[in-house]
């Protein structure tokens, strides 16, 4: 089968909200790992990350048509509605919600190698202590490390996503990260 | 920059190359039946005003030529479509009816009556009329064919 030439996200968008199923399947594939990934480290559940993900594309075959190139990039766009359901999820799941867990091994694997173990085996520990602190910040908080330093967009990016000022988003990460940095410091202590 | 903060930033740049890069593959699926089912609702959605226009003003039809043998002018309710006038032979309609997509799984005509409309331009192109895409706003007379049951078989245009 011929592969078609990559298309533009608007015109996946716009193919798509007129019933193109291949134009749907590109647009998905194209972004289902970004908003995964966003909700799962946000949540730090997998069911709320498959929940959000397939209501996100939901959102986008129904509503794809709403969305405004001129007000931000397809990606702030899929992060805006990703945030508004995790934060929706979050909020409903609150007296259930343990946020140290990581029932799936998610978060395994990568981070062992077999160099030297136990040089490995503290960083893995390191690595899954900030994850732990980063699910422990306040979802305002949070949000920012999540776009900012895991995802890597840019202040105007996560800006348009989170629909705040570029300032708001530079002051919040600035306090995100002195909170993660005190919260690393006092499980050092700890483990001392 | 100190080196707690340089530590941090590393330590989440290792965050962001762990965990799963992908959504597990059951979400594709299954937003794949929700996309094909939204396509079926939709499509039920656009056919249906008009072809419910079309069995309202074959019923009401039926009933004013039951009562009187001359032809009269049908009122249709103003939640329906637009303006009915009687059928007649118009010397502006294209001659060719355009048969429905879904009119061959309905039961042979034995009596026909045709009934003209005003139509979106839109309602027209899901026919399959073609008409221009220019004109994709604007509304359009068009006859339609309904068979002894109401419903419509073929659709031509009338201007």
């Amino acid at each position: 089968m011929l592969e078609s030439p990559s298309r533009s996200d608007g015109d996946l968008l716009r193919l798509l909200s007129g019933g193109d199923e291949g134009a749907f399947v590109e647009f998905y594939r194209k972004h289902q790992g970004m908003v995964y990934r966003f909700a799962l480290q946000m949540s730090g559940k997998t069911e709320i990350a498959e929940e959000v993900t397939q209501d996100v594309f939901v959102v986008a075959m129904n509503s794809g048509k709403r969305y405004d190139s001129e007000r931000g990039s397809v990606a702030a766009f899929l992060y805006g509605i990703a945030r508004n359901f995790v934060l929706r999820a979050l909020e409903r799941e609150r007296p259930y919600l343990t946020v140290l867990d990581d029932p799936a091994g998610e978060f395994e694997g990568r981070a062992v190698a077999d160099q030297d173990i136990f040089s490995d085996l503290a960083q893995h520990e390191r690595i899954e202590t900030l994850r732990k602190a980063v699910l422990a910040l306040p979802p305002a908080y949070r949000e920012v490390v999540v776009l900012c330093d895991l995802h890597e967009r840019d202040y105007a990016e996560a800006a348009s996503a989170l629909g705040c000022a570029i300032g708001t988003v530079r002051s919040r990460l600035h306090r995100a990260r002195a909170l993660l940095a005190e919260k690393m410091r006092a499980g050092e202590r700890c483990a001392v | 920059m100190n080196e707690n903060d340089r530590e941090l930033l590393e330590g989440l740049q290792a965050l962001a190359g762990v965990g799963p890069r992908e959504a597990p593959a059951h979400i594709e699926d299954r937003l794949r039946a929700r996309f094909r089912k939204e396509k079926r609702r939709r499509n039920l959605f656009n056919w249906a005003p008009p072809l419910i226009a079309a069995a309202c003003m074959a019923g009401i039809a039926l009933l004013l030529g039951m009562r009187s043998e001359a032809p009269q002018p049908v009122a249709v309710p103003s939640a329906v479509v637009a303006r009915v006038t009687a059928p007649a032979v118009d010397e502006d309609s294209d001659e060719s009816f355009y048969p429905l997509p879904e009119a061959e799984a309905l039961p042979a005509m034995e009596n026909a009556m045709v009934v003209r409309v005003q139509l979106p331009v839109s309602s027209l192109q899901l026919m399959g009329v073609p008409v221009s895409e220019e004109r994709a706003d604007a509304s359009v007379q068009a006859d339609l064919l309904l068979g002894q049951d109401g419903l419509a078989r073929a659709v031509r245009l009338a201007q």
